[in-house]
């Protein structure tokens, strides 16, 4: 593409002025911005060569309408003044179609963020089809063997989901500049890539315990007698997985026996973990194990709860889980795909997702809402996410100790 | 003869090859998903599955899932009969509201129902909170009983509708004729009211059976654990062979239950079927004193069945979330017309295709008539997600294979687009739902008076004019209650709609799922009370047919 607007096929580039006119409206301090970033950022489209922006430091100001992509609420607190990583300004723009197969997708929060990307390209659709996260990955593996997926882009609330498809052959690789994006660990290999953490926690009623009650592991717990009064959900995928972590790290026998242990303790099961921190804060539970966001949520609908969230330290119970994404094996939008998915990696989609919902950013300079940790201050194990995929011998390990 | 009745000629008379045929074809097409799910079955891993089998808690399990069959089904009789004896046979005050409130239940997914009184019974809940400085303490609401509650609650209005059904055609003049003959009240009871009714109860109570049999959903709020859980963990972790495996254990209990029923209705083969309705014989039972205890017991079911759950879910709507950062996908009212138009379309085929069958079943006593009927309630008992698999594993195949089978047959590729397309999920809906409309088909088969048939033959018509002229409008109620309650459980249908939905398709219960997953109640309970309006039209349409 040449500098003064038009595309290799020679037509007016529409979607520049567009971006541009977004922009501009979007605040009064627009215009400097404009005249701080615009021009000289913008490649061609869907060019195999070219280069995948580098992370750079942008002021608020340089980003694109940033208050707009943010959330609000009392929660949010304050946001930085700078942030480090690649802003949507600088990636390429999108034209065409996409089909994208959601797995969970936070109450239409991921769709919400597709839509809001359409608004800003004229050109550029999804179409998202919505259900449980395994239950797609099952259903892409069934296309995959019939070679005739209709998805484009799969993004799933958790790794374990779209590494079975991973394995399942029914991935295209993505670039290695993706890498640049998010740390090492979201991007376990060229097959998928995180977009937001998820990291795992130990609510507890503050009524019951302090913080200094909490073992900063997981594996102090099951032989604890202060611990009698817990729940979990053994039938949630994040647990499942939290388990397969476990059985990596420590080994299936150590794992059996901290599953008979909190079993022994008289640990109850619950349907979800969402109902496993509600209990919490309802006095039900002392104590549980769940996902972070979960406890966010009650606090959302209950201020004054007694709830309290844990962190271990670089146990599998700082496990930190991922919403991530991947390109399917036998699309015809390879390209448009991949920059999707580096759009969801833009500093601004990571603050729509941070700041809507409870989950983490895995951009490292966009700081999670609230009273959470910062993902660099959390402390998970070392562990290669692609093997959360690995997840029958831990359900046959549930079910030998009756935990299923 | 014309040669619409030419084709018909083989549908009647004693042998009925063309309708056996025309019911053998549809009981295959429902039964189809299951060579699928056979398919799956023979690719498992058989040292996993019997690991699966051999885990210490499969006996309890089963036990857990047969005790919930039994007790759901036992309650809902308990509940559903004397309820339809109140509103059909006594002069209990305000009947025609108290026989729509007490139907209404069933328009409420268990599941919804099974998340609202955990929210208003349960530990620190809404009602909880009310009662307890009263001194009133709830006992707990998980477990056995409390699934057991959830589930006859908002399952036993099946067994309400067929047997107010079969009171309502019961012929009052056979029980004074017993009665003048000596025989003592119970004996009459027993030997005349009771053969009467059997089969408007048993074919409730199959309904109800099953239900228990394959929900998921309530069983797992609830916190007990049944079968259904097994095969829902193995799908959600990616086992799809194993969990096709376990279904059809599932299935296996299934074709138990359905051979009980059976041995049941055949009870009534000798059964006289009156020809005029208890409306006309004035021989309404007078309550009496009793009259205050019947208004209360119809007012506590319908305060536990309606009023909790819709009064949790406006406080829900009514609640302002706090500090709330988060905005869900807003909800749309084109997702309750996506959900109407679907359960229109199922409701639409299940009534058309359950003529035939039923027709066969009800007029041609045979092994095969039978099996035919009995068939059709196969789907209804498969879990929604083990069917919506089985139906991507079909689909998927197809279009991998379709276009090139048509251009080598046809010269081009003609063949329509299944997969993720709305054909194939209102076949999903028509596979579980069948048997709604054909049990309400059939029995308003049974009652129409053979000869009347007869006469208009003898009289001249063809087959099909005489069936057309006389048997279809008097079956027509049954058509249109048993396609209305297709409909309301189509509206309700959760599992199969998220695998099979087109690309982008939302209706009323996906939406509710995905805001419910994140805890967004109050984003839920507009949808959810669209649901159970809209569905509580068609509850209308049924009970206005009688």
């Amino acid at each position: 593409m040449d500098r003064d607007g038009r595309d290799t096929r020679g037509r007016p580039r529409l979607l520049r002025g567009r971006r541009d006119f977004l922009k501009l409206t979007g605040a009064t301090a627009g215009l400097a911005a404009l005249a701080g970033c615009g021009g000289d950022s913008e490649e061609s489209d869907y060019n195999r060569e070219e280069p995948i922006p580098e992370p750079k430091t942008y002021a608020e100001s340089d980003l694109f309408n940033m208050e707009e992509w943010r959330g609000s609420g009392p929660l949010i607190g304050e946001r930085p003044s700078e942030y480090e990583g690649v802003s949507m300004l600088d990636l390429p723009d999108m034209r065409g179609e996409l089909t994208v197969y959601l797995g969970g997708g936070e109450g239409g929060l991921y769709v919400n963020l597709l839509n809001r990307i359409q608004r800003t390209y004229r050109d550029f659709k999804t179409k998202t089809r919505k259900a449980p996260s395994a239950q797609l990955a099952n259903t892409l593996v069934e296309e995959a063997r019939a070679g005739n997926s209709p998805a484009d882009v799969f993004w799933a609330i958790d790794a374990g989901s779209v590494g079975v498809v991973a394995n399942n052959d029914a991935t295209e690789s993505l670039p290695e500049a993706v890498g640049r994006f998010v740390p090492g660990t979201f991007y376990p290999s060229r097959s998928w890539v995180g977009v937001m953490g998820r990291a795992r926690s130990v609510p507890y009623n503050t009524d019951e315990f302090d913080a200094a009650d909490i073992p900063n592991t997981v594996m102090a717990m099951d032989s604890d007698d202060r611990f009698d009064n817990m729940g979990w959900a053994p039938t949630y995928g994040a647990f499942q997985s939290f388990i397969t972590a476990m059985r990596l790290i420590e080994g299936e026998s150590r794992t059996r026996e901290w599953l008979n242990g909190m079993q022994g303790l008289g640990i109850g099961a619950y349907n979800n973990e969402l109902v496993v921190a509600n209990r919490v804060a309802d006095g039900e539970l002392s104590a549980g194990f769940s996902n972070h966001y979960y406890s966010r949520l009650v606090r959302q609908d209950r201020p004054d709860a007694p709830l309290e969230l844990a962190f271990t330290q670089s146990d599998p119970g700082a496990l930190i889980n991922c919403s991530a994404t991947e390109v399917i094996k036998g699309t015809d939008e390879r390209i448009l795909a991949e920059n999707l998915i580096l759009h969801l990696l833009s500093v601004e989609a990571q603050e729509f997702l941070g700041t809507r919902g409870y989950e983490y950013p895995l951009v490292p300079s966009v700081p999670p809402v609230g009273d959470l940790p910062a993902i660099d201050e959390l402390n998970p194990p070392e562990f290669d996410l692609t093997r959360l995929a690995d997840v029958e011998p831990t359900l046959q390990l549930l079910r030998d100790v009756g935990v299923l | 003869m014309s040669v619409a009745d030419r084709l018909a000629a083989p549908f009647d008379g004693d042998r009925p090859t063309g309708l056996t045929l025309l019911g053998g074809a549809i009981a295959a097409a429902v039964l189809s998903p299951l060579l699928w799910i056979l398919l799956r079955v023979l690719q498992v891993d058989t040292s996993y599955a019997a690991s699966i089998l051999a885990r210490p808690t499969t006996v309890d399990i089963l036990l857990n899932s047969l005790g919930l069959v039994a007790a759901v089904t036992g309650a809902s009789i308990l509940l559903g009969v004397p309820l339809a004896f109140l509103t059909v046979r006594t002069d209990l005050p305000f009947r025609r509201f108290w026989t729509i409130a007490v139907a209404l239940p069933l328009v409420i997914p268990s599941y919804l129902g099974a998340f609202t009184f955990i929210s208003a019974f349960g530990p620190s809940g809404q009602l909880a909170d009310v009662l307890a400085p009263l001194g009133i303490g709830i006992p707990t609401i998980y477990g056995f009983a409390g699934t057991t509650l959830i589930l006859t609650l908002y399952t036993y209005p099946y067994v309400f509708i067929t047997t107010r059904a079969s009171l309502l055609s019961f012929d009052q003049q056979l029980v004074e004729a017993a009665r003048s003959l000596g025989t003592s009240r119970w004996e009459a009871f027993r030997r005349v009211t009771l053969p009467q009714l059997l089969p408007g109860i048993a074919s409730g109570a199959l309904l109800v059976a099953l239900y228990a049999l394959s929900d998921f959903g309530t069983p797992s709020l609830m916190r007990l654990d049944v079968f259904t859980r097994v095969i829902y963990v193995e799908y959600n972790a990616f086992g799809r062979e194993t969990a096709a495996l376990l279904s059809l254990q599932l299935l296996a209990i299934t074709a138990v239950i359905l051979a009980i029923e059976s041995r049941v209705g055949n009870e009534t083969d000798g059964a006289y079927v009156g020809t005029k309705s208890s409306a006309e014989s004035d021989t309404t039972v007078s309550l009496g004193v009793w009259k205050l205890p019947a208004l209360g017991f119809c007012g506590s079911v319908v305060t536990l069945c309606l009023v909790v759950p819709i009064a949790i879910l406006v406080h829900w709507l009514l609640r302002s979330p706090n500090g709330a950062t988060r905005v869900g996908q807003a909800f749309q009212w084109s997702f309750a017309a996506n959900s109407a138009l679907v359960s229109l379309a199922a409701a639409a085929v299940c009534a058309v295709l359950a003529v035939p069958v039923a027709y066969l079943a009800a007029r041609h006593r045979s092994k095969l008539a039978e099996l035919i009927d009995r068939a059709t309630y196969v789907g209804y008992a498969t879990p929604g997600i083990v069917l919506g698999l089985a139906l991507v594993f079909f689909a998927v195949w197809y279009e991998a294979t379709s276009d090139a089978v048509s251009t080598a047959l046809l010269g081009g590729a003609y063949a329509p687009t299944l997969y993720q397309a709305l054909p194939l999920l209102i076949f999903a809906y028509v596979v579980r739902f069948l048997p709604q409309a054909v049990g309400a088909t059939r029995s308003s088969v049974l009652r129409v008076d053979q000869s009347l048939t007869e006469a208009a033959r003898s009289l001249g018509h063809t087959p099909v004019g005489a069936f057309r002229q006389v048997t279809l409008p008097l079956i027509a109620p049954g058509v249109i209650a048993g396609a209305a309650l297709v409909f309301l459980t189509t509206m309700k249908e959760l599992p199969a709609t998220l695998l099979l939905h087109p690309t982008g398709f939302e209706t009323l219960v996906t939406y509710i799922w995905s805001v419910r997953a994140v805890g967004d109640y109050g984003a839920a309970a507009v949808p959810a009370l669209a649901l159970i309006v809209v569905s509580a039209f068609s509850m209308v349409v049924i009970l206005s047919q009688e």
